[in-house]
């Protein structure tokens, strides 16, 4: 078991592609550290790099406090499960999963005893004089799992090891190996695109856009402090709502003007964030989770908006309501969006032309029918601000 | 699956069964001739032995050619065996480099290796013999496993790198992040993957091995170490009329094909079936 630092680490391919920048990551040990992001963000190329599978153009990576830089991928002392599980057809699950520890000329006996003993872990037993061909994938990806674990290695990478996974079995392997790796203590490093993965599984997740690192912390953290309006948008599901609106000064506060309706700031709001008043006559991009916006009665309404849709889920509806105001057009936020799931509103959320939809998380036994305009009150301690220009948040 | 058997389908099937009959004649001739008593050679030249003649067979093999039957027999396994296996060896370790190593050497060393296939090799007869003598070993074994190998060493690469380009790599990397060395990933994990290949490359160069006359009367007529099809040769030169016996020593000749060809054969399929996939 072992740290992993990656410091200024950069990837150009031969050809020019450039998939990683300056990426600086110090992967505690034990740590359970997940790399998300949308397709071709660069995740995989960090990955391989760690294991030793892809050259390293820029900066170091060290395990332990060994640079790895021009180690060879076998004597990193890792495990890696691929995203197809490269199990090898030919042999048995018992092989498969002793592979390593015959690569490393281990006694038989010893090979015996630990396949059996990663095999019972695994509830393999019954299958290890199977070939893979015979096997679900739920089962294939349990072998690959204990051809990883046999070896006690110092980490284990991971690339996404459930994309290949129904709906259902995917729920259920994702706290499999959450368990596994907390049982184990083995420092883990699993990269995946589906935001809700990351957020279930990782202590720690690293958000990364176009080979750049946008931010890493906690999972609740990114959520709720997102860094800037990518994170924002990307993290979550359904995606944040995102307008835009002019800040103009009002007395001691502030308020955010949108086409017709203008939004009162907190003083709370106000207080935390002194570099508003730079904004003063300017667009902001302003974003709020579907959670906090909350349908209320006529008089603590601060928002107005026209029913569009209403989607019942059971234990919650989403009401799809309209506002008069300027999307947020951002590539951030459309790339974040296109790589959602589950988030059935376009790309830039208008509705009708100079409209924007929002989502409201609500209790599914309020009656609201299309059409209706209702009053939203917003949570503004989860209110978040954005610099248009830059993309960056408002926390200063 | 709902396609009714009618008067097209049968007239389909009658056209292939028609074909397949075809086939089999030269077959049914061998055969009957090998088990016909001697006096019936010309007189029933169609009919099937209405008392095959077991006889034939010993009798052939009793022979006393020089080299025997069975020197012929051992001779031409050991030439196509030793060849086809340097073949496979050689040949898939080649082509696992040159289809895995980027760069411009790879390609060119791998169209030369294409051109090979292009040339006749009838054409390097001459340059060969003359190489050979050189080297002092015209009319061995050696000699002619060289030649084969030379020969189908282009086919061979051909096939191999094809099918390694189209191997995914992941099975490589996870046995080299499994701290396996190059020559387990290969022998262990690469070419037990490569075997669809493999079967194809034994039965194709190992058929025309064991067939090949002309360059094996070439390289080996008159010496001890002939091979069959040429010892069968001289086996038609001395007994011009007896056919029923000539047939016999080429049935003798094709059995050990056979067998091999039923064995593989199911090799291949269940290599075939098996796949690529995790
Ligand atoms: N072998 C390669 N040669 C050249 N460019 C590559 C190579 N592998 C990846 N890239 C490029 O590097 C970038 C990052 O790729 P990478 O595979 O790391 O993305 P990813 O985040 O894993 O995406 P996904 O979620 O789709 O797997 C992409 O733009 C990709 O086109
Ligand atoms: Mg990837």
């Amino acid at each position: 078991m072992a740290t992993i630092s990656l410091s200024s680490v950069g990837k150009v391919y031969p050809g020019g592609t450039r998939a990683v920048s300056d990426l600086n990551l110090d992967i505690e040990d034990g740590e359970f550290m997940v790399f998300v992001g949308p397709s071709g963000c660069g995740k995989t190329t960090a990955l391989r790099m760690v294991a030793g599978l892809e050259d390293i153009t820029e900066g170091t990576i060290s395990i332990g406090d060994r640079v790895v830089n021009g180690v060879d991928p076998g004597k990193r002392d890792l495990a890696m499960v691929f995203q197809n599980y490269a199990l090898y057809p030919h042999m048995s699950i018992f092989e498969n999963i002793a592979f390593p520890l015959r690569a490393r000329h281990m006694a038989k006996d010893e090979i015996r005893s630990r396949v059996e003993r990663a095999a019972g872990l695994l509830g393999l037993t019954e299958y290890l004089r199977r070939k893979p061909r015979t096997l679900s994938g739920g089962q294939r990806q349990r072998v690959a799992m204990g051809r990883a674990i046999v070896r006690e290695p110092q980490a284990f990478l991971m690339d996404e090891p459930l994309s290949n996974l129904d709906a259902k079995l995917r729920v259920q392997m994702r706290s499999e190996i959450a368990n596994l790796q907390k049982e184990l203590g083995i420092t883990t490093v699993y990269v995946t695109h589906d935001q809700v993965e990351a957020m279930t599984m990782g202590r720690r997740i690293a958000v990364m856009r176009k080979g750049v690192l946008q931010q890493e912390g906690p999972p609740q953290n990114v959520y709720a402090h997102p860094a800037n309006i990518f994170v924002a948008a990307f993290i979550g599901s359904p995606g944040m709502n995102f307008f835009e609106a002019r800040v103009e000064r009002c007395e001691a506060s502030y308020q955010l003007h949108l086409r017709d309706q203008v939004l009162s700031l907190e003083p709370g709001v106000v207080r935390g964030r002194p570099s508003l008043e730079a904004f003063v006559g300017r667009c902001v991009g302003v974003g709020v989770r579907p959670e906090n916006l909350a349908l209320v009665d006529e008089s603590s309404g601060s928002l107005r908006a026209r029913v569009s849709r209403v989607e019942v889920l059971g234990a919650e509806a989403l009401v799809y309501a309209d506002i008069a105001a300027k999307a947020v057009v951002a590539d951030e936020v459309i790339e974040a969006a296109d790589s959602g799931e589950g988030d059935t509103r376009a790309p830039g959320s208008t509705g009708d032309e100079g409209e924007v939809t929002l989502i409201i998380r609500t209790d599914p036994s309020l009656e609201i029918d299309v059409g209706d305009r209702i009053p939203i009150s917003v949570r503004q301690d989860r209110l978040h601000l954005f610099d248009i220009g830059t993309g960056m948040a408002i926390w200063t | 699956m709902n396609k009714r058997y009618t008067w097209r389908t049968f007239g389909h099937e009658l056209v292939m069964l028609v074909l397949a009959a075809g086939f089999c004649l030269p077959l049914y001739i061998l055969i009957s001739v090998a088990l016909k008593p001697n006096d019936q050679l010309f007189t029933k030249p169609w009919e099937f032995p209405a008392q095959p003649d077991w006889g034939n067979f010993s009798e052939a093999w009793g022979e006393r050619t020089d080299p025997t039957l069975t020197q012929s027999l051992l001779s031409s396994a050991i030439i196509t065996i030793s060849a086809v296996v340097i073949l496979i060896v050689t040949g898939s370790l080649c082509s696992y480099v040159l289809a895995r190593r980027p760069g411009r050497l790879s390609n060119l060393l791998y169209v030369l290796f294409l051109l090979g296939i292009i040339v006749p090799f009838q054409l390097c007869i001459v340059p060969l013999y003359v190489g050979f003598r050189t080297a002092g070993i015209t009319g061995t074994y050696l000699s002619m496993i060289i030649l084969w190998v030379g020969v189908f060493m282009p086919l061979t690469v051909f096939l191999y790198t094809g099918f390694v380009r189209q191997l995914p790599r992941d099975y490589e990397e996870s046995a080299r992040v499994d701290g396996a060395g190059i020559f387990r990933i290969f022998f262990r994990v690469v070419f037990p993957l490569l075997r669809p290949v493999t079967g194809t490359v034994a039965i194709m160069t190992g058929l025309f091995i064991w067939n090949d006359f002309f360059a094996s009367l070439v390289f080996l007529g008159g010496t001890q170490n002939a091979t069959i099809p040429v010892a069968i040769y001289s086996f038609v030169g001395e007994y011009l009329t007896k056919w029923n016996l000539v047939f016999a020593v080429v049935i003798i000749a094709l059995a050990p094909l056979v067998i091999f060809f039923v064995l593989a054969q199911k090799q291949m399929i269940r290599g075939f079936a098996g796949g690529i996939r995790g």
